[in-house]
């Protein structure tokens, strides 16, 4: 079996086992009904204690051919609003980034961990849309009032 | 999103921050505010500067691949055997720290933790890297586990099978050209893969790679040393000019291939104009030349809003499509002034004719202007684009030359000195176009504008004769005229040169634009 799809397996296995409290991920079934391991649809729970609380927001991960030397691409779906997403839904994170801390060890818990963390915890320094890094630069109490009001329609069951 | 090049912010970063500055000079260079870091490699230099003695020269050395490695080595062993640490480990010390010993060893001396951590190295003294079979392991990238895989963990102790491991640095190697500072492949471990480790794990083809990269970076690294960007030439040239005195200076360095350039852009040879000139010239000509040319010679433009207008028939009464001005193609006045003389314009008295012919010659006149230095920078530009034809051509000449007139070899040779003059003066005068063109007028662009009238004069009557056929060169009596001209145009090159680069220094020239170094106050850039 390809390296791909061998750590594919195990790491279905791995989080099957043991996950962290309020995600989930599981390979997405293709037309056929058949799993398809490079594509996997993952939640992420705003934190505890942010403003981010209560919400819950859908990433669809797609594994490259090349995986795990390259590294998967996140997208959320429908995009969200945050300055480090691009208006296609797509993560600006530095893990994720082939020629920036991408490491072929990183596994999913860490991915969707790190994205958690990004999201009360943006990097003004690499914005990729411009209306939530304007807003979050120039208006902090209405960027908080429009993200909570996200997470009041993308609320967690 | 972040990370990548701040990997110096938790040490003391660049020079700025270290009292090792200035008067230790022990080269015995003279003012063009030279970097002093103390030679280390004076056996191995190959002092082509060695005359340093008009203002245009600059001191400078050229190393070949195997200076460079030497340069290295010797870095390495010092560091070695002072802080007793391997070889690899010394090495990767050296890189972090750009290859400054000095700031290394005070540095580590003070703090040998920090440094470690902050250049990738573990502290533990581990023995040599190792493959290892261990029972029980499972490879956290390919999730194998069958017994007897083999597996290598650097002193982190993060362990992948070998297979993995070898995808991961071929990637960086191949893939990315990455080599210097490969990390563990684990999340966020820091520790850096050095060369013995990678010597283990990987084949021969890509070591071969890895070790190209990473003499590469040693030049890069240096702010000194710079790549003899000469196709196919393998050498680095050293010079201690800093990028903030280059509005003063016009670092020109030649490589032992032959080939002249700036060591500021690293262009051809562009004296005597200043580098920000040169760029902006370079810009300038991109650009518009052959547009301006053509706009020039084809169009007006309206005397209301500028518009450029080209007349591709029809009668001389112009409605300008934009600003709907009505004028006559001719006079450019007025088509309301015209009254009845219609289609048929002999007025030239009229105020508003004038006014418009005025302001559109004003217009006129500033592209004129860069025509006329541009039209004879490209004619010098060509003629040096032909170089390596003259070259053979000389060559060829010389070989005819002896057959015919029974000269030998070395007699024949001033052909060559009187081709090698005609590239360089060439060179010389198409940069004094540019460097004209950004002049502002006053008493030294006189003695300027006389030395390249000079120069030119003696260029192209230099020319003129190179060109004669062989016939008339055997005449002994064109010889000697031909190496008269010779040393009367090196000279008259010297003398324009010296003016020009002895006023930069003084800083008298002035300029028509905005000529400012911008990088003047920050440290030295990555």
């Amino acid at each position: 079996m390809s390296l791909c799809q061998n750590r594919l397996q195990e790491e279905r296995k791995q989080w099957r086992k043991d996950h962290p409290f309020g995600f989930y991920a599981r390979p997405q079934k293709n037309a056929q009904g058949v799993l398809d391991l490079k594509v996997w649809e993952c939640g992420i729970p705003g934190k505890e204690k942010t403003i981010w609380e209560g919400g819950l927001f859908k990433l669809v991960v797609t594994f490259p051919d090349e995986y795990p030397t390259k590294p998967p691409k996140c997208k959320f779906v429908p995009p969200l609003f945050h300055p480090n997403v691009y208006p296609s839904g797509t993560v600006c994170l530095s893990i994720l980034n082939e020629e920036e801390a991408w490491k072929p060890a990183i596994t999913i818990k860490q991915i969707l961990l790190g994205v958690q963390d990004l999201l009360n915890d943006p990097n003004p320094e690499s914005p990729a849309q411009a209306e939530a890094y304007n807003m979050f630069k120039r208006d902090r109490t209405q960027y908080e009032r429009r993200i909570k009001q996200i997470v009041r329609e993308n609320a967690a069951p | 999103m972040d990370t990548d090049d701040d990997f110096m912010s938790n040490l003391s970063s660049e020079d700025d921050m270290l009292p090792d500055d200035s008067d230790n000079d022990v080269s015995g260079d003279e003012d063009f505010g030279f970097d002093d870091e103390p030679d280390v490699y004076i056996d191995s230099q190959k002092d082509i500067g060695q005359r340093k003695k008009t203002p245009f020269d600059v001191s400078y050395k050229v190393f070949q691949p195997q200076d460079v490695q030497k340069q290295q080595d010797e870095l390495i062993d010092e560091v070695n055997m002072i802080l007793t640490i391997a070889k690899e480990e010394a090495a990767i010390l050296l890189r972090y720290f750009r290859w400054n010993k000095e700031r290394l060893i005070e540095q580590y001396m003070d703090r040998p933790s920090q440094v470690l951590e902050a250049a990738g190295l573990a502290q533990t003294t581990a023995g040599p890297p190792k493959l290892r079979t261990i029972p029980g392991f499972t490879c956290d990238i390919c999730c194998e586990d069958e017994p007897g895989l083999q597996s290598f963990a650097l002193k982190c102790g993060h362990r992948y099978c070998v297979d993995c491991y070898h995808q991961y640095l071929s990637q960086k190697i191949k893939g990315e050209g990455e080599a210097a500072r490969i990390q563990c492949p684990a999340e966020g471990c820091t520790l850096i893969i050095d060369a013995r480790s990678l010597d283990l794990l990987v084949t021969s083809e890509l070591t071969e790679r890895y070790h190209e990269l990473l003499h590469r970076t040693y030049v890069e690294d240096k702010e000194t040393l710079k790549w003899c960007p000469a196709p196919d030439c393998q050498n680095a040239v050293e010079c201690r000019v800093k990028k903030k005195d280059l509005d003063q200076v016009v670092p020109t360095v030649a490589c032992l291939c032959g080939y002249r350039f700036c060591f500021g852009c690293i262009l051809n040879d562009h004296q005597p104009a200043p580098c920000q000139l040169v760029k902006k010239w370079l810009k300038k000509c991109a650009d518009d030349s052959e547009t301006a040319n053509w706009i020039s010679a084809n169009t007006k433009e309206c005397p209301k809003c500028n518009s450029t207008i080209e007349k591709n028939g029809g009668c001389n009464h112009m409605t300008c499509r934009k600003c709907k001005h009505e004028f006559c193609w001719m006079c450019m006045g007025l088509w309301s002034e015209h009254g009845t003389s219609w289609y048929n314009c002999n007025r030239f008295e009229e105020k508003s004719g004038t006014d418009a012919r005025d302001a559109q010659a004003k217009s006129r006149v500033s592209l004129e202007r860069y025509l006329h230095y541009y039209n004879r920078y490209a004619n010098h530009e060509q003629s040096a684009r032909l170089d390596k034809d003259i070259y053979h051509k000389t060559e060829k000449k010389m070989v005819l030359l002896q057959k015919e007139s029974g000269m030998s070899w070395i007699e024949v040779q001033y052909l060559n000195s009187a081709s090698q003059a005609l590239q360089m003066c060439r060179q010389t005068l198409m940069w004094t176009y540019a460097f004209a063109f950004y002049l502002k007028r006053n008493n030294l662009t006189e003695i300027f504008e006389d030395n390249q009238k000079d120069l030119e004069m003696a260029v192209e009557a230099l020319s003129e004769m190179f060109e004669k056929p062989i016939a008339e060169l055997a005449d002994p009596k064109l010889k000697v005229e031909i190496m008269d001209k010779t040393s009367y145009c090196n000279k008259r090159r010297v003398i324009l040169l010296d003016d020009t680069a002895q006023n930069l220094a003084d800083g008298a020239w002035s300029f028509n634009i905005e000529f400012m170094n911008s990088t003047s106050n920050s440290g030295p850039s990555t």
